[in-house]
Protein backbone atom coordinates (compact mmCIF):
# COMPACT_ATOMS: atom_id res chain seq x y z
CA UNK A 1 0.00 0.00 0.00
CA UNK A 2 1.09 3.29 0.00
CA UNK A 3 1.38 5.96 2.31
CA UNK A 4 2.68 9.36 2.84
CA UNK A 5 4.98 10.57 5.64
CA UNK A 6 6.36 14.41 6.95
CA UNK A 7 9.03 13.24 8.52
CA UNK A 8 11.04 16.42 10.15
CA UNK A 9 9.36 18.53 6.79
CA UNK A 10 10.52 16.44 4.49
CA UNK A 11 7.37 14.12 2.19
CA UNK A 12 7.95 10.88 1.80
CA UNK A 13 5.88 8.99 -0.20
CA UNK A 14 6.28 5.11 -0.06
CA UNK A 15 5.47 1.42 -0.70
CA UNK A 16 4.84 -0.51 2.32
CA UNK A 17 3.21 -3.45 3.66
CA UNK A 18 1.04 -3.08 5.98
CA UNK A 19 1.93 -4.81 8.57
CA UNK A 20 5.42 -2.65 8.77
CA UNK A 21 6.32 -1.31 11.91
CA UNK A 22 7.11 2.72 11.96
CA UNK A 23 10.57 1.91 13.35
CA UNK A 24 12.01 0.33 10.36
CA UNK A 25 10.04 2.49 7.77
CA UNK A 26 12.21 5.37 9.41
CA UNK A 27 15.43 3.53 9.50
CA UNK A 28 14.97 2.57 6.07
CA UNK A 29 14.27 6.03 4.83
CA UNK A 30 17.39 7.46 6.60
CA UNK A 31 16.49 8.54 9.85
CA UNK A 32 18.79 6.71 12.08
CA UNK A 33 18.41 8.50 14.91
CA UNK A 34 15.51 6.34 15.56
CA UNK A 35 16.77 3.33 17.69
CA UNK A 36 15.61 -0.31 17.70
CA UNK A 37 16.43 -2.03 21.50
CA UNK A 38 13.58 -4.04 23.22
CA UNK A 39 11.13 -4.00 20.40
CA UNK A 40 8.40 -4.87 22.87
CA UNK A 41 7.08 -0.93 24.00
CA UNK A 42 9.56 -1.26 27.50
CA UNK A 43 12.37 1.41 26.76
CA UNK A 44 11.61 3.97 24.58
CA UNK A 45 14.40 4.25 22.40
CA UNK A 46 12.86 3.76 19.68
CA UNK A 47 10.62 7.25 20.45
CA UNK A 48 9.27 10.00 17.74
CA UNK A 49 6.92 12.64 17.48
CA UNK A 50 3.78 12.04 15.74
CA UNK A 51 1.49 15.11 15.94
CA UNK A 52 3.93 16.89 18.10
CA UNK A 53 3.24 13.58 20.49
CA UNK A 54 6.14 11.17 21.78
CA UNK A 55 5.09 7.27 20.74
CA UNK A 56 6.78 4.06 20.16
CA UNK A 57 7.64 3.49 16.72
CA UNK A 58 8.45 0.03 17.58
CA UNK A 59 4.75 -0.97 18.20
CA UNK A 60 2.88 1.80 15.64
CA UNK A 61 2.17 0.50 12.27
CA UNK A 62 3.74 3.14 9.79
CA UNK A 63 0.04 2.64 7.80
CA UNK A 64 -1.39 3.59 10.79
CA UNK A 65 0.05 7.75 10.68
CA UNK A 66 -0.01 7.69 7.13
CA UNK A 67 -0.39 11.35 6.65
CA UNK A 68 0.94 12.55 9.58
CA UNK A 69 3.29 14.61 10.72
CA UNK A 70 6.85 13.06 12.51
CA UNK A 71 9.66 14.16 13.73
CA UNK A 72 12.55 12.80 14.80
CA UNK A 73 16.30 13.95 16.42
CA UNK A 74 17.75 15.04 13.03
CA UNK A 75 14.99 17.39 12.66
CA UNK A 76 15.30 19.08 15.84
CA UNK A 77 18.98 20.51 14.91
CA UNK A 78 19.82 22.99 12.43
CA UNK A 79 23.27 22.00 10.66
CA UNK A 80 25.97 22.38 13.18
CA UNK A 81 23.66 24.12 15.93
CA UNK A 82 22.08 21.79 18.23
CA UNK A 83 18.64 21.87 19.85
CA UNK A 84 18.81 23.10 23.37
CA UNK A 85 18.00 20.21 24.56
CA UNK A 86 20.71 18.56 23.12
CA UNK A 87 23.49 21.26 24.27
CA UNK A 88 22.19 20.75 27.69
CA UNK A 89 22.75 17.12 27.92
CA UNK A 90 26.46 18.06 26.41
CA UNK A 91 27.08 20.36 28.89
CA UNK A 92 25.53 18.15 31.89
CA UNK A 93 27.29 14.87 30.76
CA UNK A 94 23.84 13.54 30.34
CA UNK A 95 24.92 10.83 26.85
CA UNK A 96 26.98 8.33 28.62
CA UNK A 97 26.61 5.21 25.78
CA UNK A 98 24.29 7.44 23.75
CA UNK A 99 21.49 5.04 22.86
CA UNK A 100 18.64 6.55 24.66
CA UNK A 101 19.48 9.91 24.08
CA UNK A 102 17.14 10.50 20.92
CA UNK A 103 14.23 9.20 22.78
CA UNK A 104 14.74 11.18 25.66
CA UNK A 105 15.56 15.10 23.77
CA UNK A 106 11.92 13.93 21.96
CA UNK A 107 10.24 13.63 24.82
CA UNK A 108 11.77 16.06 26.51
CA UNK A 109 11.10 18.82 23.31
CA UNK A 110 7.23 17.61 23.91
CA UNK A 111 7.03 18.21 27.17
CA UNK A 112 8.97 21.45 26.78
CA UNK A 113 6.17 22.40 24.21
CA UNK A 114 3.19 21.44 26.51
CA UNK A 115 5.61 22.81 29.49
CA UNK A 116 8.11 25.42 29.12
CA UNK A 117 8.29 25.46 32.67
CA UNK A 118 8.60 22.24 34.40
CA UNK A 119 9.14 20.92 37.77
CA UNK A 120 11.35 18.05 38.72
CA UNK A 121 8.43 15.75 39.26
CA UNK A 122 7.06 16.67 35.57
CA UNK A 123 10.22 15.78 33.99
CA UNK A 124 10.52 12.75 35.85
CA UNK A 125 6.99 11.40 35.11
CA UNK A 126 7.88 12.88 31.22
CA UNK A 127 10.66 10.39 31.02
CA UNK A 128 9.01 7.27 32.70
CA UNK A 129 9.22 5.38 29.75
CA UNK A 130 12.59 6.36 28.74
CA UNK A 131 15.01 3.87 29.82
CA UNK A 132 19.15 4.72 30.52
CA UNK A 133 21.39 2.19 31.77
CA UNK A 134 24.30 4.69 32.22
CA UNK A 135 23.40 7.45 34.12
CA UNK A 136 20.89 7.14 36.75
CA UNK A 137 18.78 9.88 35.06
CA UNK A 138 19.43 12.88 37.32
CA UNK A 139 21.98 14.48 34.78
CA UNK A 140 19.14 14.36 32.32
CA UNK A 141 16.75 15.45 34.51
CA UNK A 142 19.26 18.25 35.02
CA UNK A 143 20.06 18.83 31.80
CA UNK A 144 16.11 19.20 30.49
CA UNK A 145 15.60 21.80 33.41
CA UNK A 146 18.99 23.71 31.88
CA UNK A 147 17.19 23.44 28.21
CA UNK A 148 13.68 24.64 29.32
CA UNK A 149 15.56 27.91 30.74
CA UNK A 150 17.35 28.72 27.78
CA UNK A 151 14.40 28.25 25.52
CA UNK A 152 12.38 30.85 28.03
CA UNK A 153 15.74 32.73 27.98
CA UNK A 154 15.07 32.96 24.01
CA UNK A 155 11.39 33.62 23.80
CA UNK A 156 11.93 36.78 26.08
CA UNK A 157 14.80 38.04 23.86
CA UNK B 1 -8.46 0.71 7.25
CA UNK B 2 -12.02 1.44 7.80
CA UNK B 3 -13.10 4.65 7.63
CA UNK B 4 -16.82 4.42 9.42
CA UNK B 5 -18.61 1.93 11.50
CA UNK B 6 -20.33 1.24 8.74
CA UNK B 7 -17.47 0.19 6.37
CA UNK B 8 -16.19 -1.17 9.72
CA UNK B 9 -18.64 -4.20 10.22
CA UNK B 10 -18.32 -5.09 6.68
CA UNK B 11 -14.67 -5.93 7.80
CA UNK B 12 -15.20 -7.91 10.83
CA UNK B 13 -15.90 -11.55 11.04
CA UNK B 14 -13.43 -14.59 10.00
CA UNK B 15 -10.66 -16.49 11.77
CA UNK B 16 -8.58 -14.60 14.27
CA UNK B 17 -9.12 -11.08 12.91
CA UNK B 18 -8.39 -8.82 15.59
CA UNK B 19 -9.73 -4.65 15.51
CA UNK B 20 -6.57 -2.68 16.75
CA UNK B 21 -6.73 0.92 18.29
CA UNK B 22 -3.81 2.05 19.93
CA UNK B 23 -1.63 -1.42 19.25
CA UNK B 24 0.07 -0.72 22.58
CA UNK B 25 -0.54 -4.18 23.25
CA UNK B 26 -2.04 -6.15 20.90
CA UNK B 27 1.68 -5.05 18.78
CA UNK B 28 4.10 -6.07 21.15
CA UNK B 29 2.36 -9.89 21.71
CA UNK B 30 2.40 -9.80 17.40
CA UNK B 31 6.30 -8.82 17.39
CA UNK B 32 7.34 -11.21 20.08
CA UNK B 33 4.91 -14.16 18.26
CA UNK B 34 2.80 -14.65 20.75
CA UNK B 35 0.09 -13.77 18.47
CA UNK B 36 -0.51 -13.93 14.82
CA UNK B 37 -3.72 -12.82 13.43
CA UNK B 38 -4.29 -13.61 9.96
CA UNK B 39 -5.71 -9.63 8.96
CA UNK B 40 -5.84 -6.51 11.67
CA UNK B 41 -8.48 -3.86 11.46
CA UNK B 42 -6.89 -0.77 12.40
CA UNK B 43 -9.14 2.13 13.60
CA UNK B 44 -6.75 4.49 12.90
CA UNK B 45 -8.45 6.36 9.95
CA UNK B 46 -12.05 5.96 11.58
CA UNK B 47 -14.12 8.49 11.88
CA UNK B 48 -16.09 9.26 14.83
CA UNK B 49 -15.63 6.91 18.24
CA UNK B 50 -13.72 9.30 19.68
CA UNK B 51 -15.45 11.45 21.57
CA UNK B 52 -16.08 12.10 25.89
CA UNK B 53 -19.91 12.87 26.22
CA UNK B 54 -21.74 14.02 28.51
CA UNK B 55 -25.02 12.19 29.05
CA UNK B 56 -26.17 13.47 32.60
CA UNK B 57 -25.53 10.28 34.76
CA UNK B 58 -23.15 9.61 32.57
CA UNK B 59 -20.19 10.11 30.75
CA UNK B 60 -19.70 8.07 27.48
CA UNK B 61 -16.05 7.54 26.15
CA UNK B 62 -15.26 6.65 22.73
CA UNK B 63 -13.23 3.71 21.87
CA UNK B 64 -10.39 5.54 20.16
CA UNK B 65 -10.11 8.03 22.89
CA UNK B 66 -6.77 7.25 24.40
CA UNK B 67 -5.22 7.77 27.63
CA UNK B 68 -3.88 11.08 27.18
CA UNK B 69 -6.76 12.88 26.18
CA UNK B 70 -8.94 11.18 29.01
CA UNK B 71 -6.33 12.67 31.64
CA UNK B 72 -6.54 16.06 29.99
CA UNK B 73 -10.53 15.92 29.86
CA UNK B 74 -12.34 18.39 32.49
CA UNK B 75 -15.41 16.44 32.87
CA UNK B 76 -14.08 13.31 33.57
CA UNK B 77 -11.60 14.90 36.27
CA UNK B 78 -15.27 16.52 37.69
CA UNK B 79 -17.37 13.34 37.16
CA UNK B 80 -15.08 10.68 37.97
CA UNK B 81 -11.95 11.13 39.45
CA UNK B 82 -11.19 7.22 39.94
CA UNK B 83 -10.35 7.20 36.39
CA UNK B 84 -7.43 9.88 35.78
CA UNK B 85 -6.05 8.59 39.15
CA UNK B 86 -5.81 4.46 37.46
CA UNK B 87 -4.60 5.91 34.10
CA UNK B 88 -1.53 8.29 35.73
CA UNK B 89 -0.77 5.05 36.64
CA UNK B 90 -0.57 3.40 33.23
CA UNK B 91 2.49 2.49 31.18
CA UNK B 92 4.00 5.86 30.16
CA UNK B 93 3.67 9.08 28.10
CA UNK B 94 4.39 7.11 24.90
CA UNK B 95 2.07 4.36 25.49
CA UNK B 96 -0.95 6.60 27.17
CA UNK B 97 -0.92 8.41 23.85
CA UNK B 98 -1.52 5.55 22.39
CA UNK B 99 -3.19 3.24 24.40
CA UNK B 100 -7.05 3.40 24.80
CA UNK B 101 -9.65 1.98 27.63
CA UNK B 102 -11.89 -0.10 25.18
CA UNK B 103 -8.34 -1.73 24.34
CA UNK B 104 -7.37 -2.31 27.92
CA UNK B 105 -10.89 -3.31 28.71
CA UNK B 106 -11.04 -6.07 25.36
CA UNK B 107 -7.71 -7.57 26.51
CA UNK B 108 -9.74 -8.60 29.91
CA UNK B 109 -6.28 -8.62 31.50
CA UNK B 110 -6.67 -9.62 35.53
CA UNK B 111 -3.49 -6.73 35.75
CA UNK B 112 -5.86 -4.21 33.82
CA UNK B 113 -5.66 -1.56 35.68
CA UNK B 114 -7.88 0.90 34.02
CA UNK B 115 -10.49 -2.13 34.09
CA UNK B 116 -10.71 -1.31 37.89
CA UNK B 117 -11.83 2.04 37.40
CA UNK B 118 -14.88 0.69 35.18
CA UNK B 119 -15.97 -1.50 37.62
CA UNK B 120 -15.71 0.92 40.38
CA UNK B 121 -17.68 3.09 38.16
CA UNK B 122 -20.14 0.74 37.07
CA UNK B 123 -19.65 1.07 33.85
CA UNK B 124 -21.98 -0.26 30.36
CA UNK B 125 -19.81 -1.45 27.71
CA UNK B 126 -21.72 -0.67 24.54
CA UNK B 127 -21.58 -3.49 21.74
CA UNK B 128 -22.35 -2.87 18.32
CA UNK B 129 -22.34 -5.35 15.11
CA UNK B 130 -24.34 -6.19 12.33
CA UNK B 131 -26.98 -7.25 14.03
CA UNK B 132 -27.31 -3.77 16.14
CA UNK B 133 -26.07 -2.57 19.26
CA UNK B 134 -26.47 -4.38 23.12
CA UNK B 135 -25.15 -3.45 26.25
CA UNK B 136 -23.88 -5.06 29.00
CA UNK B 137 -21.99 -4.51 32.42
CA UNK B 138 -18.55 -4.66 32.40
CA UNK B 139 -18.58 -7.28 35.22
CA UNK B 140 -20.54 -9.68 32.97
CA UNK B 141 -18.52 -8.66 29.97
CA UNK B 142 -15.65 -9.90 30.96
CA UNK B 143 -15.66 -13.59 31.58
CA UNK B 144 -12.09 -14.16 32.30
CA UNK B 145 -8.13 -13.19 31.79
CA UNK B 146 -8.56 -12.81 28.18
CA UNK B 147 -11.78 -13.47 27.58
CA UNK B 148 -14.98 -11.31 27.19
CA UNK B 149 -18.57 -11.55 25.80
CA UNK B 150 -17.15 -9.85 22.25
CA UNK B 151 -18.01 -12.30 19.13
CA UNK B 152 -15.72 -11.68 16.11
CA UNK B 153 -18.24 -9.67 14.33
CA UNK B 154 -18.87 -7.06 17.16
CA UNK B 155 -17.27 -4.55 18.49
CA UNK B 156 -16.90 -2.26 21.57
CA UNK B 157 -18.12 1.33 20.55
CA UNK B 158 -18.01 3.61 23.48
CA UNK B 159 -17.79 2.61 27.54
CA UNK B 160 -20.39 4.31 29.31
CA UNK B 161 -19.14 5.32 33.16
CA UNK B 162 -21.20 6.66 35.73
CA UNK B 163 -20.43 9.98 37.02
CA UNK B 164 -19.22 9.77 40.87
CA UNK B 165 -18.63 13.06 41.89
CA UNK B 166 -19.50 12.79 45.53
CA UNK B 167 -17.44 9.72 46.43
CA UNK B 168 -13.71 9.60 47.49
CA UNK B 169 -11.68 7.84 45.12
CA UNK B 170 -8.57 5.74 46.23
CA UNK B 171 -6.05 3.80 44.38
CA UNK B 172 -2.76 1.54 45.03
CA UNK B 173 -0.93 -0.14 42.55
CA UNK B 174 1.90 -1.82 44.02
CA UNK B 175 4.16 -2.87 41.18
CA UNK B 176 7.95 -3.57 40.42
CA UNK B 177 8.95 -0.17 39.23
CA UNK B 178 6.28 2.84 39.52
CA UNK B 179 6.62 3.46 35.26
CA UNK B 180 5.51 0.68 32.68
CA UNK B 181 5.03 -1.83 35.26
CA UNK B 182 2.21 -4.70 35.50
CA UNK B 183 0.84 -4.48 38.94
CA UNK B 184 1.91 -6.99 41.30
CA UNK B 185 -1.73 -5.90 43.13
CA UNK B 186 -3.81 -3.44 43.20
CA UNK B 187 -7.24 -1.75 45.32
CA UNK B 188 -9.30 0.76 43.87
CA UNK B 189 -12.48 2.17 46.04
CA UNK B 190 -14.89 4.50 46.17
CA UNK B 191 -16.36 5.46 49.49
CA UNK B 192 -19.32 7.45 50.09
CA UNK B 193 -21.13 8.19 53.50
CA UNK B 194 -22.23 4.48 54.22
CA UNK B 195 -21.63 3.42 50.72
CA UNK B 196 -17.91 1.50 49.46
CA UNK B 197 -17.34 0.14 46.09
CA UNK B 198 -14.20 -1.60 46.23
CA UNK B 199 -12.07 -3.86 43.60
CA UNK B 200 -8.78 -5.59 43.19
CA UNK B 201 -6.59 -5.91 40.60
CA UNK B 202 -4.55 -9.02 39.91
CA UNK B 203 -5.14 -11.17 42.45
CA UNK B 204 -7.90 -13.35 40.73
CA UNK B 205 -8.89 -14.44 37.13
CA UNK B 206 -10.45 -11.00 36.47
CA UNK B 207 -10.93 -7.91 39.05
CA UNK B 208 -12.19 -8.69 41.78
CA UNK B 209 -15.09 -7.09 43.60
CA UNK B 210 -14.90 -7.90 47.30
CA UNK B 211 -19.20 -7.83 47.80
CA UNK B 212 -19.16 -9.48 51.10
CA UNK B 213 -16.63 -6.80 52.86
CA UNK B 214 -18.66 -4.10 50.75
CA UNK B 215 -21.98 -5.27 51.99
CA UNK B 216 -20.60 -5.26 55.68
CA UNK B 217 -19.35 -1.96 55.36
CA UNK B 218 -22.66 -0.96 54.72
CA UNK B 219 -24.67 -2.81 57.44
CA UNK B 220 -21.88 -3.08 60.79
CA UNK B 221 -22.80 0.47 61.30
CA UNK B 222 -21.14 1.72 65.50
CA UNK B 223 -19.94 -2.22 65.13
CA UNK B 224 -17.35 -1.77 62.46
CA UNK B 225 -14.79 -3.74 62.73
CA UNK B 226 -11.46 -3.13 60.35
CA UNK B 227 -10.35 -6.76 60.98
CA UNK B 228 -13.55 -8.35 59.90
CA UNK B 229 -13.98 -5.79 56.88
CA UNK B 230 -10.06 -7.03 55.48
CA UNK B 231 -11.50 -10.79 56.53
CA UNK B 232 -13.85 -10.49 54.41
CA UNK B 233 -12.52 -8.72 51.64
CA UNK B 234 -9.76 -11.29 51.34
CA UNK B 235 -12.93 -13.83 50.63
CA UNK B 236 -12.70 -12.26 47.03
CA UNK B 237 -8.99 -12.73 46.11
CA UNK B 238 -7.34 -15.78 44.96
CA UNK B 239 -3.91 -14.85 44.23
CA UNK B 240 -1.11 -17.00 42.42
CA UNK B 241 2.51 -17.18 42.30
CA UNK B 242 4.01 -15.93 39.03
CA UNK B 243 7.39 -14.18 37.55
CA UNK B 244 6.47 -10.62 39.24
CA UNK B 245 5.34 -12.09 42.68
CA UNK B 246 3.80 -14.97 45.00
CA UNK B 247 0.51 -15.52 46.46
CA UNK B 248 2.01 -15.19 50.03
CA UNK B 249 3.08 -11.79 49.09
CA UNK B 250 0.05 -10.52 46.92
CA UNK B 251 -2.16 -11.74 49.74
CA UNK B 252 0.03 -9.37 51.82
CA UNK B 253 -0.24 -6.21 50.22
CA UNK B 254 -4.02 -6.64 49.33
CA UNK B 255 -4.40 -7.12 53.58
CA UNK B 256 -1.83 -3.78 54.23
CA UNK B 257 -3.87 -1.77 50.99
CA UNK B 258 -7.45 -2.38 52.17
CA UNK B 259 -6.48 -1.14 55.68
CA UNK B 260 -4.81 1.71 53.92
CA UNK B 261 -7.77 2.29 52.19
CA UNK B 262 -9.76 2.52 55.41
CA UNK B 263 -7.15 4.71 57.04
CA UNK B 264 -7.06 7.49 54.79
CA UNK B 265 -10.99 7.50 54.19
CA UNK B 266 -10.78 8.10 57.88
CA UNK B 267 -8.37 10.84 57.57
CA UNK B 268 -10.29 12.45 54.98
CA UNK B 269 -13.73 11.92 55.76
Amino acid sequence: MKITLNVNGNLHEINIDPGDYLLEILRDLGYKSVRRSCHSASCGTCTVLVNGKPILSCSTFAASVDGQTIETVEGLSQGEKLHPIQEAILEEGAAQCGYCIPGIVLTGEALLRENPEPSDDDIKLALNGNVCRCTGYESQNRAIKKAAEAMRGDDYE
Amino acid sequence: MPVDERELKSMLGGEDCKIMAGGTDLLVRIRSGRLSPSRIVSLARMKGMDGILDLGEEVSIGSRVTMSELLKCELIAASCPILPMVVREIGSPQIRNRATLAGNLVNASPAGDSIMALYLSNATVVISGVNGERREKVSSFIKGPGRTTLSRDEYVGAILLEKTPGYFPQFYKVGQRSAMAIAVASVGSLISGQEIRMAFGSVAPTVAVPEKACEYFEKAGEKFDDGEFARLAMLAISPIDDVRASAWYRSTVVKNLVQRTLNVWRKKG
